[in-house]
């Protein structure tokens, strides 16, 4: 909010008069407005003067007898005001309405509230004068205002002021939202005064202004949606419409009328002219109207408590508008009514767009919890950005940025989010949100950001990761249409220069609002910390899902290795029996030379090839879940031990095993890493028909991708190529399945055909791929990586 | 004692093939050796502890016996302090290291493992008798405690 030093000041503060034009004498507009630079420094509560059209007279409490009399007492009220000065007021009003008058200030409910009195009737030149009375400060004040009407009371019979605001009335209790009662607002009060435009000016937290309602001659260019710098209407008048509900003009620029003497005569203080309706506009007030084109006005004040939330403001641009004391009445009443309604609409308006928000915050918390992670938010629709009113949305989420709509450049929100993670704001436990509509003001590199440095919202998800949704909100001079913004009208140069020309004030105010947006609302703010909270216990429920999820997974191995060993174990146990009864016949049948020998030959050694395949399967169970203890391993030592434990198997036939080069030293489980290798040494060896079966084992370290390669970091590719009898294109899919032998069982030497499936298990739990080149009839390459980072390193700790 | 001067042996086995080829290799080794046979856990602990009479030199004790499972009579066996001098050996159809390690833990002398193979099961169990009853000196067997 912008700061306004002269907030507090009052009606003839001595202190601050001592520094300007009229020091040591009371203020006159119509004397030193002209001099008056500065808005904030107007006694606007003192004019000295008011509007020609009515008279003004001061009457002493005590006798009422005249005190001060307006200048243009002599016109009016047809004596002079050096001759009515310590005259009784029943030489202008008669002794009948001396008396009314002292009946009413008897009642003693005209303090700071004016009470109309009597129509004085038109006479001579003279028009008829509406005659109100309020006391202010110890004095009585009389206001004589010609209100275009001939005949005194009664009124026209077509002019019916409480039917009119009954009827207006009721229509602004329906509204339930402030759009809705602001439209209501001045369509009637337009209806009821006659003017040509009247708007609901609404004032942001920064002091700047909005017209958000409006109703206005056909002809008229709309001023919906325009903004107007904070200086539009400058502190002393916003202090005003704290005091007084409503602020009538009949003639913008129209002669003014000096109270004589300026001071009372008794006090040596100015009159206090708060709530007098014939007031003298400020000078600045008067300048900017001439300069809008505007004739004659009138001013509401819409509060919300003690607070100024806006004006209803009211335009007339086709010369002088009489508003009688009644219409100004139903029109004060109206801007009462508005103020109550006000509350309420707003309410129901707050509640609406926070059922808005938390929809659709709850659509996004839903798809979070569905797909399982916070980068669903972005995904969308809908995305983070439509649960806010913002230009642009990021979120970090381990150690990443998700962005939509307008956001700095990714290493600018690194930057920003490490600012953002020391902010107190962000650590405190029970709100930890940060919330600005001037972020460069409190974070300087936040100015260069075009378009989306304006304001920001963040909200932190994890402490510990680091997790953060930012809502950046932009600048609101890029965002509104500005009155007063020279791009949109030219040059006017008032009366007095370019000072209170709207080119003037906007360059003032452009200064006050770079850099800033729109102020977040406090439903959007309570709406980030509500979604913080349930996407909070939504991380906590995942935290706890995965927990027993994992308990299960590690329940379920439980289950699966006691399955694996109940499974060899129980299956064994009838297999030994068989065996053993095999035998003994296959001995007897022997001894007998029985022609059964073969067939129980033929049992025995299938009882031995499922015994085998029962250790594959159990061994291959382990292997999958059984912890790979890595570290670093010489593949050369390896290698050598791999080559060792498959000697024996070569006895048959002659064989090279080569290995050229010298191979690195990789982060591994040693013993798994060489089953690989004795896995696929074996292979090699054992399905060769060459007459010299050759062998070569290297590495590449950039080598062949895998073409099953995933994206994942390279390392190194180890081969071990052989002559053998390579592998038919058409068995190419089956080379990995489990059991799976692509020859009889007998022929090269037999086995289970787990080996590879084995192999492709191993590798896999190093983080690595295995795959083969094979040309059919001359050989086979079997390829497999180790990378530089294993992804099972989570089974090193 | 003179009334019996045979070694002792209890077979906690509940396979029948399996018992039989127990008996076949204590009787390959031509040793003066008795087998009792149970075939559960629980019977095992009861002859322990509930029969007169001196206690066995060696439990020969497969692991998945039904009732009362060979861990748990291991387990029982080995905490009773009376029974500190009797030689207990695991027989099992499983090489899985935690039933290894978990035997050892439990105080057991030996895990064997048993072949499908007859001829290498027979073997091995002859191998067994022969290693227990005749190569390794055992402390002299003390009475059934009740």
């Amino acid at each position: 909010m912008s700061n306004h030093t002269t907030a507090d000041r009052h009606p003839g503060d001595e202190a601050e008069a001592g520094h300007l034009p009229w020091a040591g004498q009371a203020y006159s507009v119509k004397r030193f407005g002209v001099t008056i630079t500065n808005c904030d420094t107007e006694p606007v509560q003192t004019p000295g003067c008011i509007q020609g059209h009515g008279a003004l007279l001061v009457l002493n409490r005590s006798d009422l007898c005249v005190a001060q009399a307006s200048e243009n007492s002599d016109a009016l009220l047809g004596r002079a005001a050096v001759a009515l000065l310590g005259q009784p007021v029943s030489l202008v009003l008669g002794a009948q309405e001396e008396a009314s008058l002292r009946r009413l200030l008897g009642r003693d409910d005209c303090e700071h509230n004016p009470r109309y009195l009597c129509t004085l009737p038109a006479h001579d030149s003279v028009p008829a004068l509406d005659v109100s009375v309020h006391t202010v400060d110890g004095v009585v004040v009389v206001e004589f205002e010609a209100t275009g009407r001939s005949q005194p009371r009664p009124e026209p019979a077509s002019w019916d002021p409480i039917g009119r605001v009954q009827h207006s009335v009721a229509r602004l209790q329906k509204a339930d939202t402030l759009q809705a009662l602001g439209d209501i607002a001045t369509a009637e009060i337009r209806s009821l005064t006659g003017l040509d435009r009247v708007m609901v000016y609404r004032f942001h937290a920064d002091g700047h202004g909005e017209v958000v309602a409006e109703s206005r001659r056909d002809d008229l260019a709309p001023w919906l949606g325009m903004h107007y710098p904070a200086q539009d209407i400058p502190e002393p008048a916003r202090e005003v419409f704290r005091r007084v509900w409503i602020r009538p003009m009949r003639e913008v620029g129209a002669p003014l009328a000096e109270l004589v003497p300026l001071a009372h005569p008794d006090t040596g203080r100015p009159l206090t002219m708060t709530h007098c309706a014939l007031r003298g506009p400020s000078v600045m007030y008067t300048e900017y109207l001439q300069n809008m084109g505007v004739t004659a006005g009138l001013t509401l004040a819409i509060r919300r408590g003690d607070q100024l939330w806006g004006l209803i403001a009211g335009h007339h641009y086709s010369g002088p508008h009489d508003m009688s004391f009644e219409m100004r009445a139903a029109c004060e009443l109206l801007a009462v009514v508005v103020s109550l309604q006000h509350r309420a609409a707003q309410e129901r308006e707050e509640l609406v767009y926070r059922l808005q928000l938390d929809n659709v915050l709850q659509q996004l918390v839903t798809q979070a919890a569905h797909e399982g992670g916070l980068s669903a938010l972005l995904d969308g629709p809908p995305t983070l950005l439509d649960a806010m009113a913002a230009g642009g949305a990021a979120l970090l989420h381990r150690d990443s940025w998700t962005r939509a709509g307008a956001v700095p450049p990714e290493p600018e929100l690194q930057a920003l989010g490490a600012w953002l993670a020391n902010r107190p704001e962000l650590i405190d436990v029970e709100r930890p949100i940060f919330v600005t509509d001037a972020l460069a003001r409190e974070y300087p590199p936040a100015a260069a950001w075009a378009g989306c440095g304006g304001g920001l919202m963040a909200i932190a998800l994890s402490r510990t990761l680091g997790d953060m949704v930012l809502w950046f909100r932009p600048e609101t001079l890029q965002t509104v249409r500005w009155g007063g913004n020279p791009d949109d009208k030219p040059r006017v140069p008032g009366p007095h220069g370019m000072r209170l020309t709207p080119r003037r004030s906007f360059e003032l105010f452009v200064d006050s609002v770079r850099g800033r947006s729109l102020p977040w609302k406090s439903v959007e703010v309570d709406a980030a910390v509500r979604f913080r909270a349930i996407l909070m216990e939504l991380v906590v429920s995942r935290a706890a899902q995965l927990a027993s999820l994992n308990t299960d997974l590690a329940r379920s191995n439980d289950d699966l290795d006691a399955f694996a060993y109940v499974a060899s174990h129980d299956l064994k146990e009838p297999l030994r029996g068989i065996y053993k009864y095999a035998h003994q016949m296959a001995t007897d049948a022997a001894e007998r030379n029985d022609p059964d020998r073969e067939r129980l030959a033929g049992l025995l050694r299938l009882a031995l090839r499922m015994d085998s395949l029962l250790d594959s399967l159990l061994h291959f169970s382990r292997v999958g879940r059984v912890a790979l203890l890595l570290e670093p391993v010489d593949v050369n030592e390896v290698v050598a031990e791999a080559i060792e434990m498959v000697d024996g198997r070569r006895r048959d036939k002659p064989a090279e095993i080569v290995v050229p080069v010298r191979l690195p030293v990789v982060q591994a489980d040693r013993v798994r890493l060489r089953e690989v290798f004795v896995n696929l040494l074996s292979n090699a060896l054992k399905y060769n028909d060459s007459p010299i079966t050759q062998v070569e084992i290297g590495c590449t370290v950039a080598g062949p991708q895998a073409p099953t390669g995933d994206g994942s970091p390279p390392g190194v590719t180890f081969f071990v190529r052989d002559n053998g009898i390579g592998i038919h294109p058409r068995h190419v899919d089956q080379v990995f399945k489990m059991f799976k032998r692509l020859h009889g069982r007998d022929e090269f030497g037999g086995g289970t055909g787990a080996g590879l499936t084995i192999v492709r298990k191993l590798v896999e739990r190093h983080g690595g791929d295995v795959w083969f080149e094979s040309t059919f009839g001359q050989g086979s390459t079997f390829f497999f990586t180790i990378p530089r980072v294993p992804a099972a390193k989570s089974n090193a700790a | 004692m003179l009334h019996d001067a045979m070694t002792h042996v209890v077979l906690v086995e509940d396979s029948d093939e399996d018992a039989d080829t127990a008996e076949e290799a204590l009787r390959r080794t031509l040793l003066p050796a008795r087998m009792q046979r149970v075939i559960s856990g629980e019977a095992c602990l009861a002859l322990l502890t509930g029969v007169p009479g001196l206690l066995p030199s060696l439990i020969v004790m497969d692991l998945g016996t039904p009732g009362l499972d060979g861990r748990d009579a291991l387990r029982e066996i080995r905490r009773d302090q009376r029974l500190s001098g009797v030689a207990v050996v695991v027989t099992s159809t499983s090489a899985n290291p935690r039933d290894v390690d978990f035997c050892y833990q439990a105080g057991v002398n030996a895990y064997h493992v048993k072949p499908v193979n007859h001829l290498e099961h027979l073997d091995a169990m002859t191998a067994m008798f022969e290693y227990w009853l005749r190569r390794v000196e055992l402390p002299m067997p003390q009475p059934c405690p009740r």
